[in-house]
Order: C-alpha cells, then sequence, then structure tokens
C-alpha cells in the first residue's frame, strides 16, 4: 500500500525501514510504526481469532483497549501490537488461531477452520457452562480438558525466558500529572512555573494527546498539532518537569502514589521499566477514549473506531481503507470524516447518533465536500466475512434503513472518559446526565480531574481546565496562589463547560451478534440471558457472562454494560453505575514489575570464608548460614571433632541488645519470664521470653554490665522485633531505658569441645582456667592486645565452650587465629546441622523446632525459668502459664529412643498416633554420639511419662507404625559435667 | 505511599515502614486476681469498629516508637483526632 | 438446546417473622440456609445480605480447594468439604466446576520438609491422599518450575495432594442460592442487620433497615464484618483481626499450569482458572480495615515471587488485581459456636482465608447445629473458649504475626 509521506502529523521516520516477519513472510514498514500499523500497512486486516467464536477480529482502536490485535512476539504472548513498537527482525504470529500453536500451516487468522464455532452460539448462551457438562457425571473431566484448551488466548512455554534488561525507578516528586495531553501539559506547566517538581506522564511516544494528529484550528487559528508541538517544546524548557513518555500510568493509590510502566527497547537502555512515583498531589487528566457503537458484526475487520481511522492516517499515513462510512457520535467523527476525504479516501456516507448539537462549521465542510449526511442515523449491520464489504445504517427508531458498499466503517458511539486512574485513587464517580459520563462526585484530597474527561471539548475549555488544576495541585503543596486561582477560576467560568454526548448504546436490531465485549465474546444477549437470570447488578452480570473480565477489562464494555443494564433495568429511574476499576490500568508484564529483584540477605562478617572453604550456605532467616561442610547430610566428622576435641562455629546472626538506662531493669522484668533481679555482673543467665499465652518465644542469655545497663542475646529469628517488642509491652508507661541493637555490630564464634580452652588460652590475652573463668562466666579481654572480645562460657552444644562477641570489623581475624592456633588441635569448622545434632543430644530447645503456638514454657520443660514471685513485674505470659500450668491434655516435650532395636531415626515431623493424632516428632537424629537414634518429639501428656511407649506414623507407612520409648533426658552427659569441667 | 502513617517524630511516612499495634485497650492489667475472662479480653478480643479507632502503631523502619493515632477501618486512612463528640464513641 | 431462562433465586417479600435468620448472603450463609431447609426442614429461613450475594469474600477468593492441613482437627471437615463438590453439583444441578487437578505445595527448606511430612503423614493416617515428592517429579508435573540452584530458595521437593483442586467460586454461590430458594429459603439482598432483639437470654428477633422479623435462631455468617456485627449488636467481641488479602490474575493462556502451586517460602500460591488466567495471592497486609484496597506494593511483590520459581511467567501480563478481607483469628482455625451470650444466637466465622474450601461441609454441620440445638462433634473444636484456655489450634505452628501480641 502507498503511505500518505508528506503530513506533518507524521509521527514515523520514512528514512528508516524496519522488517518483521509474520506467517512466514517479511513485511517492511517505517521507524514509529507500531506492530498493527506495519502489518495493516502491508495489508493484514485480520489479527486474530476470538475467544469463544473465533470469529475474525482486527484492528479496531490504537490504544490496545481490547484483545483483537494481540499477538505472539518473540515467543511472547498477548502483545498489544497497537502499542508495541515495530523492531527489526520481529517474529510475530496471530493467536487463538486453531493450529497456530501445533499445526501451524493448517489455520490462518483469514482461515481459521475453527469459525465454525460462531454458528454454535445458540448453544452458549451466558452461563452455560454452569447448566451442562456435569450431566452424566463422567462427562465433566473430559469437559474440563476440552474447556481449557478452548480457553486463554496465547501460548506460552514452559521454557520461556524474558530477554533484555527489566529496571525500576522510584522518583518523588511534587506534583504528578496523569496524561501529556493539552490539559496535562497545561497543568504541568502552571506548577511548574511556582518552582514544584512535576512529573508528566503519557501512555503514548509522544505527548499531544487528541491535539497531535489534528490539523484543525483553534480559536487563534493556529492548527491543534502545531499547538501541541509548541507546548510539548515549552515543556523541554522546564528543568523542573519530567516527562515520562510511552509510560502508561497502571495505578493511582490514594493521593500519594502513582505507579506506571515504561516501555523502552530500541534506543532505551531496558526493555521496559516500572516506575513508582511519590507525590504530594496528582492531576488526572487522562482524557477520553472512544464509546463502542453496538450494533450487529460491530466488531468485524474493517470496523474502527473514528479516532483509529483518522489516527491511522495522520499520524502514520495509512489510509485505513477505500471507501469508508462514517456511524458516529460525536464531532470528532465528523472532522475524521471531512479530514479522511481530503486525504483521498472516499467516504460514501456519515451517519450521526445525534439528532442534533453538531458543530455547524463541520456540518458545512460535509456539504461543501458532498459527503451525505443523516442525522438520528447509527449502523445497523456490518456485512462481510473477512473484512466488512458492505454496511446496513438506518434511523435509530429502527425505521428505515439503507445500505452501502466500502471497506472500512469508522463507529463509534461517543466518547467515554478515562476515569480508571481517578477511580483507583479512591474518587467516587455518578452518573452525569448531561455528558452521559461517569464523573468524579468526590475526590480525594490532592487529587484533581482536568480537562475532556470532565466533559468538556472546546480546546480553549480543556486547556484552561489544565491550568486550573495544575494550581490547585501547586496550592495543594502549600504554594500561595491565591490570586491566579481566581483568575483561573474566572477564565474557565466563561469558557464552554462539559458538552452533551450521545448516549445510545445499541442499534435497533434484536437477537443479533452485537458484542459489548470483544475478549469474551459477550453479547448483548448474553446480558440479557444473565438479567433474565436474576442478575441485576452490573458487577454480578460480569462475572456471569465475563465481560470485561478478558485482557483488556473494562476497555470495551466499561461504559456501555452499566449503561446497557440501567435501560433494561426494571427501574428505569435508577442512574446507571459505574463498574470497578481495578489496577494495573494497563496490563503489566510480571518481568516489569519485578523489575531488578534484587535477592536481599544478610550475611555474617565471615561469610567469604565461610563460603570458601565448602560450607554449604543455607538460608536461616534473612541470614545465609552454613550448615554442612561436606557432603556428608549428618555431618558425622564435624560431630566427633566437637565431643571429641575442639570445633568452631560461626553463631554471628545470633541477636545482640545493650538496654539501658534508670527503668532498664524494669522492663527486663516486664519481658523476661525469670527474676532480672538475679541477674549478676561477669556471669550469665539464661532467660527467656512468653507472649501472653505463655507460649516460648525467645531465649538466650544475659549480663549485667553496669547497674541498669545489660548485655543480652536472643535467637536469629527473633533479633528483629525485640526492641519492638520490649517496647510494645511498656508502652503506656513511659519507662526511660534506651535500647541498642548489636546484632551487626558483633560477630559471634562459638568455640566449642574438650580443647576448646587450650585453643583459646593460646590467643586470649588473660587467665581463662577454669577457675579464672568457670561455666556461665562472662568475661571482656582482648586478643593480640588489640581486640576487644567478650567472652561467655556456654554450653548449648554441651561440652566446654565459649561463646566469642567480636566486633564485626575483627571477625574474620579472630577467626583465623582461632584456626591457626587449633591447628595443632585439629580444629575443624562445624556448620549448623551438627550443631543440630549435638544440641539435641543434650534436649536443648530450639524455638520454633521443638515449640510451636500451641505450647507454654511449662509444655517444653522449661518452668524452671519462671519466676512466679515477681506478679507486680506484670511479666508477659505469667498470668496464662498460671492459668496453663495444671492442665492436662496439652502437648509436653519429651526425649524418646526407638524400641524393637530400630537404628535409624524416625523423619522430623511424623506424627504420633494411636486411634488419634497424639503429638509429633520434632527433632530426630542419630547420635555417633551415643550410637543410637534419638530424638525429640511434642505429645500428649498421656505419653509424656519416661516409660511410656507411642507408635509412629511416618509418611508412606501405609499403617505399618514404629515405636519409641518416653526417655529421661538429657541423653547426653545428664550432670552437666563437660560443659562445666 | 498509597497509605501513610504519621510518625510523631518521622512525620507522615509510608505506610510500610510500620506495625500495627493493636486497638488502643489501655494499659496492661494488674496481674494479681486476674480472671481467665478478663485475661482473654485484654489479650484477645478486639472491637473491630468500621470506623474512627484510636489505635498503636510502630515505627519500625524508622526510629523506633511506639504511638497512638486515630484512623478510619472503613476507609483505611489515618485520620486527624476527632472531635470530643464523635470521640466518645472511639473506644 | 432449548433454554428456558428462570430466575436463579426468587424474590420474596420480607417477612414478618422466619424460623432462622441467617445473616450474610455468602458461601457459609447460603450453605447453611441450603442444607437447613433441604435437610432439616427448616425452610422458613431468611439469609439477609446487605448487598448482593457473593459480594464478600465468596466472590473474591481464588477457589483453591484442598484437604492437607496440619491438625486433626481440620483435616476431617476438610476431607468432607473435597467429597461434597460433586454431590452438589449433582444435588443442586449446577456444575460447579470442580477441576480435580491436585495441589502441589513446595518446600524450600529442611524445616518446610518437616512441616510438609507432618501433614502429609498427618492425612495419611486419616485417609487423605497426600505423598512427598523430589524437585525432579515437581519439574516432571509442572515443566514450568525452576528447580535449579538460581532461585533464591531452591525447591527441594513438594507435598502433592490428589484430590484437591479449584472450585468456580461464582457457581457455588449461584448454585446454592438457587438449591436453597427452590427448598423455600428466602434471599434478600441490599438488606442491611441493624440489630438482634434479645429477650431474656434469647434471640427474638432481627431489626433491619427493611423492617423487623422475629425469629428464635440467628446465625451470624457475616465474614469479616462478623467480629463488628457480634460487638456492635450484642457486645460480644471476638478474637479476630479483619485484614485485607489480595489477589490477582494474569492474561488468559492456553494450558501452562496443571496444578495447583503454592509456597510458602515465596507467600505465593499460584494456579490457572479453567478461563486461562493465573490466579494467583496470598499475601495480607497487616493492618486491620474495611476496604478491599489493593497496594502497589503487593502486585510488585507477586511479580518478584512468581518470576522466581515460574520464571516463564515474566513473558505474561497481570491484568488485575483485587481485595478481599479476611478474618483471621490467632491460630487460624475459624471460631464456630452457639448459644453464646445468648440462646438462638451462632456464629460461623474467623475463617480467614479458608473459608471457601470449607463452606459447604460446614453450611452441613452449622444447619444440624441450628436445627438441633446441638454442637456437631466434628465442629466442637472450633468453639470461641479454647483461647480463653490458651489452647490455640495448632492448625499454623509459627505464631502468627498480623498482631503485636506475639
Amino acid at each position: 500500500m502507498k503511505r500518505l509521506t508528506h503530513l506533518p502529523t507524521l509521527k514515523i521516520d520514512t528514512s528508516k525501514k524496519i522488517s518483521v516477519y509474520y506467517r512466514s513472510k517479511t513485511h517492511t514498514g517505517w521507524y514509529g510504526d507500531t506492530i498493527a500499523t506495519l502489518l495493516y500497512a502491508d495489508g493484514i486486516r485480520v489479527f486474530g481469532r476470538s475467544l469463544k467464536y473465533h470469529r475474525p477480529r482486527g484492528l479496531y482502536s490504537l490504544d490496545g483497549e481490547c484483545s483483537n490485535t494481540m499477538m505472539a512476539v518473540d515467543g511472547r504472548p498477548n502483545v498489544r501490537a497497537e502499542t508495541t513498537m515495530a523492531a527489526d527482525g520481529m517474529h510475530i504470529a496471530a493467536q487463538n488461531v486453531q493450529g497456530t500453536s501445533e499445526k501451524p500451516v493448517e489455520s490462518t487468522p483469514e482461515k481459521d477452520w475453527m469459525g465454525f464455532m460462531d454458528h454454535l452460539s445458540w448453544a452458549m448462551p451466558a452461563g452455560f457452562y454452569y447448566r451442562i457438562f456435569h450431566k452424566p457425571e463422567k462427562l465433566w473431566p473430559i469437559a474440563v480438558s476440552r474447556i481449557r484448551k478452548a480457553a486463554g488466548v496465547g501460548v506460552l512455554t514452559s521454557g520461556y525466558t524474558v530477554k533484555g534488561r527489566y529496571d525500576e525507578i522510584y522518583p518523588a516528586t511534587d506534583v504528578c500529572v496523569v496524561g501529556g495531553g493539552p490539559a496535562g501539559m497545561e497543568a504541568a506547566l502552571s506548577a511548574a512555573d511556582k518552582g514544584l517538581r512535576v512529573i508528566l506522564m503519557e501512555s503514548r511516544p509522544w505527548l499531544g494527546g487528541f491535539y497531535d494528529y489534528r490539523t484543525s484550528l483553534d480559536a487563534d487559528g493556529v492548527p491543534l498539532y502545531r499547538k501541541a508541538n509548541a507546548m510539548a517544546e515549552r515543556i523541554a524548557g522546564y528543568p523542573n518537569i519530567r516527562v515520562f513518555k510511552n509510560a502508561p500510568v497502571v495505578g493511582v493509590y490514594g493521593n500519594s502514589m502513582v505507579t506506571a510502566f515504561q516501555r523502552g527497547g530500541r534506543d532505551r537502555p531496558f526493555e521496559q521499566r516500572y516506575i513508582e512515583i511519590q507525590t504530594r498531589s496528582i492531576v488526572v487528566a487522562a482524557g477520553c477514549i472512544e464509546r463502542p457503537l453496538l450494533f450487529e458484526n460491530n466488531e468485524r475487520p474493517g470496523v474502527m473506531q473514528m479516532g483509529c481511522a483518522h489516527r491511522l492516517a495522520r499520524t502514520w499515513g495509512i489510509l485505513p481503507g477505500r471507501r469508508a462510512v462514517f456511524s458516529i457520535g460525536h464531532d470528532l467523527g465528523l472532522e475524521a470524516a471531512i479530514d479522511l476525504a481530503d486525504l483521498g479516501m472516499k467516504v460514501v456516507h456519515v451517519a450521526d447518533v445525534r439528532e442534533d448539537g453538531q458543530d455547524q462549521r463541520l456540518l458545512d465542510e460535509l456539504k461543501k465536500r458532498d459527503i451525505p449526511f443523516s442525522r438520528g442515523w447509527t449502523a445497523i449491520k456490518a456485512g462481510g466475512k473477512r473484512n466488512i464489504e458492505k454496511v446496513t445504517i438506518g434511523t435509530v427508531n429502527g425505521m428505515r434503513r439503507r445500505e452501502f458498499s466500502c471497506d472500512t466503517l469508522a463507529a463509534s458511539a461517543g466518547l467515554t472518559p478515562v476515569t480508571g486512574p481517578l477511580a483507583t485513587a479512591g474518587a467516587k464517580l455518578e452518573y452525569h446526565h448531561l455528558t452521559g459520563f461517569f464523573l468524579p462526585v468526590k475526590l480525594p484530597d490532592n487529587v484533581y480531574a482536568a480537562g475532556r474527561l470532565l466533559g468538556l471539548n472546546d480546546p480553549a475549555s480543556v486547556e484552561a481546565s489544565g491550568r486550573l488544576n495544575g494550581l490547585r495541585a501547586a496550592a495543594a503543596c502549600g504554594v500561595r496562589v491565591d490570586s491566579e486561582l481566581k483568575a483561573a477560576e474566572a477564565e474557565t467560568s466563561v469558557l464552554p463547560g462539559p458538552v452533551r454526548n450521545s448516549k445510545m448504546v445499541t442499534a435497533p436490531v434484536k437477537n443479533q451478534k452485537m458484542f459489548i465485549c470483544f475478549d469474551e465474546d459477550t453479547t448483548v444477549k448474553n446480558v440479557d440471558q444473565a438479567m433474565d437470570r436474576g442478575f441485576d447488578v452490573p458487577e454480578l452480570i460480569k462475572r456471569f457472562t465475563a465481560a470485561g473480565t478478558g485482557p483488556g477489562q473494562g476497555g470495551v464494555p466499561g461504559h456501555n454494560l452499566p449503561l446497557y443494564v440501567a435501560q433494561r433495568g426494571d427501574s428505569p429511574d435508577v442512574d446507571p453505575r459505574p463498574i470497578t476499576v481495578r489496577p494495573p490500568l494497563t496490563p503489566v508484564l510480571l518481568a516489569t514489575y519485578a523489575g531488578r529483584n534484587h535477592d536481599m540477605h544478610k550475611r555474617t562478617p565471615v561469610h567469604e570464608s565461610q563460603s570458601a572453604s565448602d560450607g554449604r550456605m543455607d538460608r536461616a532467616g534473612v541470614w545465609l548460614r552454613a550448615r554442612y561442610f561436606s557432603d556428608d547430610r549428618r555431618s558425622r566428622r564435624e560431630i566427633e571433632n566437637v565431643r571429641g576435641n575442639v570445633g568452631v562455629l560461626d553463631a554471628s546472626t545470633l541477636g545482640k541488645f545493650r538496654i539501658f538506662g534508670n527503668d532498664a531493669l524494669k522492663a527486663l522484668q516486664r519481658v523476661y519470664i525469670g527474676d532480672m533481679n538475679r541477674v549478676r555482673e561477669h556471669r550469665m543467665t539464661y532467660a527467656a521470653m512468653c507472649n501472653d499465652d505463655g507460649c516460648l518465644i525467645d531465649d538466650g542469655v544475659i549480663v549485667k554490665q553496669a547497674e541498669n545497663d545489660y548485655y543480652f542475646t536472643t535467637s536469629t529469628g527473633r533479633s528483629g522485633a525485640t526492641i519492638e517488642w520490649i517496647r510494645y509491652h511498656t508502652r503506656y508507661e513511659n519507662l526511660d531505658f534506651h535500647m541498642v541493637n548489636l546484632t551487626d555490630a558483633f560477630g559471634v564464634i562459638n568455640l566449642a569441645g574438650p580443647n576448646s580452652r587450650n585453643v583459646l588460652q593460646k590467643i586470649a590475652d588473660v587467665d581463662i582456667s577454669n577457675e579464672a573463668f568457670p561455666f556461665m562466666g562472662y568475661r571482656e579481654f582482648t586478643i593480640n592486645d588489640i581486640i576487644p572480645v567478650r567472652a561467655m562460657r556456654l554450653g548449648f552444644v554441651g561440652e566446654l565452650s565459649y561463646e566469642l562477641h567480636v566486633p564485626s570489623s575483627y571477625m574474620q581475624a579472630v577467626w583465623d587465629l582461632l584456626e591457626k592456633a587449633g591447628k595443632s588441635f585439629k580444629i575443624k569448622k562445624f556448620g549448623l546441622e551438627a550443631q543440630n545434632t549435638l544440641r539435641l543430644e543434650k534436649c536443648h530447645v530450639i524455638i520454633g523446632s521443638e515449640s510451636e503456638q500451641r505450647t507454654t514454657l511449662c509444655d517444653l520443660g522449661l518452668g524452671f525459668l519462671w519466676c512466679k514471685s515477681k506478679p507486680e513485674a506484670n511479666t508477659v505470659g505469667s498470668v496464662a502459664l498460671r492459668q496453663t500450668e495444671n492442665q492436662s491434655g496439652r502437648l509436653k516435650l519429651v526425649g524418646f529412643k526407638m524400641k524393637n532395636g530400630l537404628e535409624r531415626p524416625p523423619k522430623d515431623g511424623s506424627p504420633i498416633v494411636d486411634s488419634r493424632i497424639r503429638g509429633y516428632v520434632c527433632t530426630a537424629r542419630f547420635s555417633f554420639t551415643l550410637n543410637e537414634p534419638i530424638g525429640m518429639a511434642l505429645v500428649e501428656d498421656s505419653y509424656a511419662k519416661p516409660g511410656s511407649v507411642f507408635g509412629i506414623y511416618e509418611n508412606g507407612c501405609k499403617g505399618r507404625l514404629i515405636r519409641a520409648e518416653v526417655v529421661k533426658t538429657p541423653f547426653y552427659d545428664p550432670t552437666g559435667e563437660r560443659m562445666k569441667s | 505511599m498509597s497509605r501513610t502513617i504519621t510518625c510523631p517524630v518521622c512525620g507522615r511516612r509510608n505506610g510500610y515502614e510500620f506495625r500495627f499495634g493493636g486497638e488502643d485497650k489501655g494499659p496492661r492489667p494488674e496481674e494479681e486476681g486476674m480472671s481467665p475472662e478478663k485475661w482473654f479480653e485484654y489479650t484477645h478480643l478486639n472491637d473491630c469498629k468500621a470506623g474512627i479507632r484510636k489505635e498503636w502503631w510502630f515505627h519500625r523502619d524508622g526510629c523506633g516508637v511506639w504511638f497512638t493515632i486515630f484512623r478510619d477501618t472503613a476507609s483505611n486512612r489515618e485520620v486527624v483526632r476527632p472531635p470530643e463528640r464523635e470521640l466518645e464513641a472511639v473506644p | 438446546m432449548a433454554h428456558k431462562t428462570k430466575r436463579l433465586w426468587k424474590y420474596q417479600p420480607l417477612k414478618s417473622s422466619y424460623d432462622a435468620v441467617i445473616i450474610g448472603g455468602g458461601l457459609h450463609g447460603l450453605a447453611t440456609a441450603y442444607f437447613l431447609a433441604k435437610k432439616h426442614g427448616l425452610s422458613n429461613v431468611a439469609v439477609i445480605e446487605k448487598r448482593y450475594i457473593g459480594f464478600g469474600g465468596a466472590g473474591r477468593n481464588t477457589a483453591i480447594v484442598r484437604a492437607n492441613q496440619r491438625t486433626q482437627e481440620n483435616l476431617p471437615l476438610y476431607r468432607e468439604a473435597l467429597q461434597l463438590w460433586p454431590v452438589l453439583t449433582k444435588e443442586l444441578d449446577f456444575n460447579l466446576m470442580f477441576h480435580n487437578c491436585g495441589n502441589l505445595n513446595l518446600f524450600h527448606s529442611e524445616a518446610a520438609m518437616k512441616a510438609a511430612r507432618l501433614n502429609t503423614a498427618s492425612g495419611q493416617f486419616h485417609g487423605i491422599k497426600s505423598h512427598l515428592i523430589d524437585a525432579e517429579e515437581c519439574k516432571r508435573m509442572v515443566p514450568a518450575l525452576d528447580i535449579s540452584d538460581r532461585p533464591r530458595y531452591p525447591i527441594l521437593g513438594a507435598m502433592y495432594h490428589p484430590p484437591g483442586g479449584i472450585v468456580r467460586h461464582d457457581a457455588v454461590v449461584w448454585g446454592l442460592a438457587k438449591g436453597a430458594s427452590k427448598h423455600g429459603a428466602h434471599i434478600h439482598q441490599g438488606t442491611e442487620v441493624t440489630g438482634i432483639e434479645v429477650y431474656k437470654g434469647k434471640v427474638a428477633g432481627v431489626h433491619t433497615d427493611k423492617g423487623k422479623i422475629k425469629t428464635p435462631r440467628v446465625l451470624n455468617a457475616a465474614g469479616a464484618y462478623s467480629a463488628d456485627i457480634s460487638s456492635r449488636l450484642l457486645g460480644a467481641k471476638l478474637p479476630i483481626s479483619v485484614l485485607t488479602i489480595q489477589a490477582m490474575v494474569t492474561q488468559p493462556l492456553k494450558p501452562l499450569l496443571n496444578h495447583v502451586v503454592s509456597s510458602g517460602a515465596y507467600h505465593c500460591y499460584a494456579n490457572q482458572t479453567l478461563k486461562g488466567e493465573i490466579a494467583t495471592g496470598a499475601h495480607m497486609d497487616p493492618w486491620p480495615n474495611y476496604t478491599n484496597e489493593t497496594t502497589a506494593h503487593y502486585i510488585k511483590h507477586q511479580a518478584e515471587a512468581l518470576t522466581e520459581f515460574l520464571p516463564c511467567l515474566a513473558g505474561v501480563k497481570f491484568m488485575r488485581i483485587w481485595g478481599g478481607l479476611a478474618d483471621m483469628t490467632p491460630d487460624m482455625a475459624p471460631i464456630i459456636d452457639g448459644n453464646e451470650p445468648v440462646e438462638g444466637y451462632y456464629i460461623d466465622c474467623g475463617w480467614g482465608y479458608f473459608g471457601f474450601k470449607s463452606s459447604t461441609v460446614t453450611g452441613k454441620y452449622m444447619a444440624r447445629y441450628m436445627a438441633e440445638g446441638r454442637c456437631p462433634e466434628i465442629l466442637k473444636p472450633f468453639a470461641l473458649s479454647r483461647f480463653k484456655e490458651h489452647r490455640l489450634m495448632g492448625e499454623t505452628a509459627a505464631l502468627v504475626n498480623y498482631t503485636p501480641d506475639n
């Protein structure tokens, strides 16, 4: 096709060719072509097939409101051909054409063998699937697989990977303007003139809105497209206006956040990027799209919106066809007809649903060109199989009809405002009788609406509305603009206000295929059927007929559905109610939402050396920690080395805190279940926190540093919530204390095993003999004269061991010194799995492993930590502990060994059963130290006494239980000699 | 910043910086003589009022302070302290 | 095929007295009404719905059904619930579209594997099919999964639960409404309950904005509004927090996921609806509220999570996100009780985000409870008193973290 290349409104660069592949042919267009315009210019009319009836579908709008022109591009399904720029070498395929995926040659969009489905529509009334397929029952599973195959648009292969870079940015601004048309640009300029930071969002690749393709003149005789260019140039001169083009807004969240995405590719360093804007005020000037006209075959290729026909020619230099009929309801349609006629298209007839209200100048121009015009007429039917060949128009009352042969029908019932950004922001929309629009009656604070979406049409009014609301948005940011606001208000008050729009919904045809929703093949008849069944709310009709739930969401049916429902409803006096609009306002690729998807985690100060020495790093909450240092999943050598020699573990993830101040002790008394009065200097106290159900939530050790100054540790998982917790439980009392989270400031080394003293003594600057530094002792000393260490003698793994708290920056140095000092002792690293078995042998509890939501401190056998004689402290958990202390039927923590000589431990998590479930195995391991399997379990109290035997029901055991006996704990070194020695 | 909370120290900030801390139920009751019913009420029972109420928030990713605000659960927005007359209805 | 068009449920004037009044035209309310009318001869029943039936959680959930819970209190209930879908499809003569595709619950850590073992074995003990599979088997079942070491949380395996799947949630609402109406129950949409009348310690009636109703029995099945209603109209507070839970769908695709896939580590589940959309969700913002607001934060989070373990989904688009309300209890198990604090007052709430899969079976037993006045065994564990006794249910092992008091 020969394209128009001389137009000043073109957005294509005819010096740069672009070639794409479609159906094993190369199609060539120009830089600036979208996939849709490139293919259209090359004669492609059928872009795909519809979901249910496999009807041919073509180019209908140019902003991607429906799935008609969704195509597969380079393996990615559902690409909007209308808004995706063509790029060299793209492989494009049509969708939902039977055979495209499996048998690519048999069907084409033009000739789809599933096209017969269109003749079966009588068998598929609204909700038909609820009433059939389940009789007989056996039919249903077969039907399911058929339904699944028939449903869905586009094929995604499970091996698909996105290419290119997906980015994300988080700009902040004072005023965010949604929509880069005349109103939006004026709003941006007037706010920017006040010195505010402005972000201007435009979904098309250029600014200009409904000006950019129009040559008609404004009041001063300037063509609108030139005006748009001039405004865009002015904007470019403002350093405080940041413009995002090709960036559809996907959601407005309250009055302070706008999210969007920007299409990149080609000459940008990203494919797409997610944009999340923090703003102080928002102006929505998103303009209007067209409200589809409902008539028979209203979605046949060749039928397109008036703006689509007009912009194809003006922006891309493509005449939509040779002979066109127009059936419109807005002056923009008249303008399009005149302009297209001037550009060389034969306009055979213009039907306007409006009886009156047309701009006389436009009517004169039609007359001048001998274009026949009829008022109160509308398209009734489009004829033609793959592309229209003829059109029947008639009077809106259905009395008279005429038929024309043509290849293009520009059809549109009128306009509909793009209020999605307002709706998602929380604006209240109501039906407006003059315009027939759903217009905002209440806007959230700091959110403003401007321009055409308010029903304005006159260019001067639209621009003034932009200026006014830009000023309002500036005022919302605290700028004094009183006099200018007054002037702007005065200006708008004398300009034309909102205009009346056509309210016709359906052409006077009955029982024919008029599609209210293209994506879901929902006809007006389907809506009738739903209403007959008792669905009277648009939202329910949506659910029953699927209208508006397809890829284009409400883009096509959003306005017509509520209008139609109100027209047909039982109470004609009830105003139509808008259907809910939900983000994303334009569908967004998951790749774009995911963005860079940074993996956020914490590493300990010795992470590098741990992983370098074969440590398998696993996630532990927010951290990465070494679980094993060999391929042995039971960590035998690591365990044996701790028991018989000396091992070293990185425990830096432990929570570490300082609390100090006049009321520090009081705060501790509130949250620790024990008596904190007894915490001393130079000596560690083991302490636990419960919640108000008595459930153990944290344990650790605490030492007094000075009067009302304490250092304490928490479990790894709990460290993030510790300050919050302590402050929460003292929040009413205004206590005077301060807390410092030292978790990241200190690394922790656990040096454990009978040789650990010998190793540590080699590098410690003080005497650490058992007398000088006994079990549960706390000492501060230096290593190598310079490294300050907080050392504790604790026994989590049940051996002589030291917990060294070392400033993080010195961690690796101390670690290396210990490894060097321990070399002659064959010191070995050990990981979490070894520690898990070691502490299991001592029956030391790990919270979350041996405890759960149902278990109290006493249930875990840790009741000795509870000080009952401090009621004045109002300790968190003590009331619940008292109330549950002697309750029967609770789960209790026990140690068990296997019966019948079984040499393997049961799997963790296996239920304990008799006639019902009585508990479950928490942790069970083979103990190399004891040479037998051991475990801990939570069981009902009736099984908790030593000597009780219970059955364990393992996954897949088919009822064959293994038996275990409750034994006294701990399993290893019950008197604690080894820890204390 | 779709939802914001005003911290008394840091000002109006993104809601995700904060942790919700429950309806304002008043100071912790005395432990002595506490009945299971009263304790249940204090620890677990909520008014679940659809409307304005006073509640606790914690500035977790900020200054680390617990404070109270008024929030309308029907709109999910923080509101300024309601007038005294309406306040009486706020538990 | 001729389709005689008939209303699915009838319009009825509000009567001045009913044998039972059910507050809430969601699934639990409609199911109870249906079973009261059909099984217990109590057809003089009214369902009072403030907006339209299925407005709340019933129409907002993602319709996953399963019986792979953790505790023996829950397992039998959900097992029976699964068995009911085909039965009800037949009984109601309405295709509820139970797609028995099975659920794949991925685990990414040893701790999660332990949890999966407990759930699987507990299910097996109760005659419910579930088994553990390794990562390779996961990949065979769902080829789109990335089982390499690349993801943040590599997949170690999964609990596979064949009896589960998805159901068309709206169909259940409409089917139950149709059935209840057929057996004589009245459904009053657009009607708000404004008061519960108590006389001498017994329920005497219900006040609505359309008039007063005399009744000896009231069921509070108002979903997220249950606690507000209970507290406001009867002064009976509940241990509930009402949170918004969000879900979203991608544009429809040809079949890609043949099973429901979920992952605790990623806080994410995904399944493909019969229409072809990938429905996904799971996250809740811990802010009690009564809006259905969605957040930018969450749709982004969901894309980040999904594209980690199902990387091909990076190539599809989210087209719709919505929110619904979940009435969360401290132990993620519901509150089902009766004749407390007044005779004739029943509650069925606190379902959080499990209300869909449990709806029909709970309705069945709730109807028996209301008809006979005695709590059926299967519902007894869910009594409110468990919280007072500090006997939480244990449906979740971990402490739930949407309230500050834990």
